[in-house]
């Protein structure tokens, strides 16, 4: 057997464990597929396989323990074998998977709730870490533009807790059911520019958010009563940036 | 205790992108720490995602970042697991499997495998090692020229100038699940071209023994070193493997006393 047949054979017994046909398409004659058949029986192969998917739902759970913590046994573990039959969970950079996981994870959860807002939360501190070690403060200047279009950063993130955090992290910790939703939220704002990442945005600055929901113009933000003031700090740490 | 440090570089790394645009970028923070904890040791690399053994191609974004790596932090030597870990999916992506595999003991095999380790030593200028790796599946598909892994180790060595870095707990879990006598194991490996040695603890799941990581060093794999040593003229260094989780549960204490032993054994063969 070729090397390539072998190796995409196997792999694909592996990664495609729930598939009634793993190995469709590759080329392989009478004989090599007895010898994956006969493979797929040996106590060996087995082993891997649970290696395998242990392995990857391990990995995808890593990536969202918080959010994950949070559900019940059931609904979280359907969530994971969900996920890993995707084809997802086989890369040791879990990180890389995680925001493509929790985004997967957040249209299951019910909004608002506390469950959501962890997941963003999670979703936030992800997306603006993997910004912040390459992130570079742009040229302020153009702010003075009125024509410069702005948008929100794309490693920043708004998130509402509606419970006090050392609660939420209680409930995580000891598994004890949550209370209701706040009437009122804790807003944080998640930047690759800011130095720990995630800081209490003011009112204004929330407004600039909500704003750009959409690109608008300096222009635009200026006639909403936004700041000058207000808009340079947003964009010097990545909380918005230019659209152009 | 320590005289030399190995680093995964992937453990400083993050990865971007997918597909074709995938690159492995280094923490500058992550990688600062580990120079200053590392300090003036000598630093050698022990990497685990360039998936030497694709027949689709290797991981070319690793081997970007270790270009990058190697300009910041030079190492003295550079090691890798003997296997595959990704196949080619549609329309030429690279897909990982989610664990690492065996390479067969063919004739193909050991070429792509030889022709490979010569591009990375004229790449990085350093000794390249390949390291004998653990695999529960006892049917692989076999040329008779080659005949095992053994006989794989020996081609790919002959073929390039790829040396190697002989995991002793590796040769010791598939001896125990594949039911074979280590020490005669040993004797058929080419023991003049190992550079370095892994020992390193593992544990029984699902009547496997698995090159876990997670504990102390069996007696056995002790014996073998013992046995090894006088026989492995151009060894280096031996480095004890453990798994970041498991050291906080195994404890200071015991990791210190796995090394000592590593030591005392070292020093009767190698003190001179």
């Amino acid at each position: 057997m070729a090397l390539i047949e072998f190796q995409t054979g196997l792999g694909r017994l592996l990664r495609e464990q729930r598939s009634s046909d793993p190995l469709h398409g590759i080329n392989l004659d009478a004989n090599e597929k007895q010898y994956f058949e006969t493979l797929q029986d040996t106590a060996g192969f087995r082993f891997c396989a649970g290696i395998q998917r242990s392995w990857c739902v391990g990995r995808a759970a890593k990536s969202a323990h918080f959010t994950l913590s949070l559900m019940p046994d059931q609904e979280r573990q359907a969530l994971l074998d969900e996920w890993v039959d995707s084809g997802a969970g086989t890369s040791s950079f879990f990180d890389a998977e995680g925001e493509s996981f929790l985004s997967f994870i957040s249209n299951r959860l019910t909004d608002p709730s506390h469950e959501l807002s962890v997941c963003h939360f999670e979703q936030a501190t992800l997306r603006a870490s993997n910004g912040a070690s390459s992130y570079a403060s742009p040229d302020l200047s153009a702010l003075a533009n009125v024509d410069s279009k702005l948008r929100r950063g794309r490693h920043a993130a708004l998130v509402r807790l509606y419970l006090d955090p050392s609660l939420l992290i209680e409930s995580m910790q000891t598994r004890k059911p949550l209370p209701p939703l706040s009437s009122e939220a804790l807003v944080l704002m998640f930047s690759p520019g800011l130095p720990q990442l995630c800081n209490m945005p003011s009112e204004e600055e929330i407004a600039v958010w909500e704003a750009l929901d959409a690109p608008a113009s300096v222009g635009t933000l200026l006639s909403l009563n936004i700041s000058p003031e207000t808009l340079a700090p947003l964009l010097e740490q990545g909380t918005i940036e230019y659209a152009d | 205790m320590v005289a030399f440090v190995e680093v995964t570089p992937e453990t400083i790394c993050r990865q971007r992108g997918t597909g074709k645009t995938t690159e492995i970028e280094i923490l500058p923070d992550l990688m600062e720490l580990a120079q200053q904890t590392c300090g003036e040791l000598p630093m050698v690399i022990h990497g685990v995602e360039l998936s030497i053994g694709s027949a689709h191609g290797w991981n070319d974004a690793y081997l970007r970042m270790l270009d990058r790596f190697q300009q910041a932090w030079p190492f003295v030597w550079h090691s890798e697991h003997l296997g595959f870990q990704t196949i080619s999916g549609d329309e030429g992506a690279t897909l990982q499997v989610g664990v690492p595999l065996p390479m067969p003991p063919t004739k193909e095999a050991a070429s792509l495998v030889a022709s490979r380790s010569d591009a990375i030593q004229r790449r990085y200028g350093v000794p390249f090692l390949l390291e004998n790796p653990a695999h529960y599946f006892s049917d692989l598909p076999t040329d008779p020229e080659i005949e095992d892994d053994i006989g794989l180790l020996h081609s790919i060595t002959k073929g390039s100038s790829c040396q190697l870095l002989l995991d002793l707990h590796n040769l010791y879990c598939n001896a125990v699940n594949h039911k074979f006598d280590p020490f005669k194991a040993i004797d058929r490996m080419p023991l003049d071209q190992v550079i370095e040695i892994h020992v390193a603890g593992g544990s029984w799941r699902d009547g496997f023994w698995m090159d876990a990581h997670d504990g102390r060093v069996p007696e056995q794999v002790w014996e073998m070193l013992d046995y090894v040593l006088p026989k492995v003229p151009q060894v280096a260094g031996v480095v004890f493997e453990l798994l970041e989780e498991h050291a906080v549960n195994l404890g200071p204490e015991a990791i210190a006393e796995e090394l000592k032993q590593a030591w005392k054994i070292w020093n009767v063969h190698r003190a001179a």
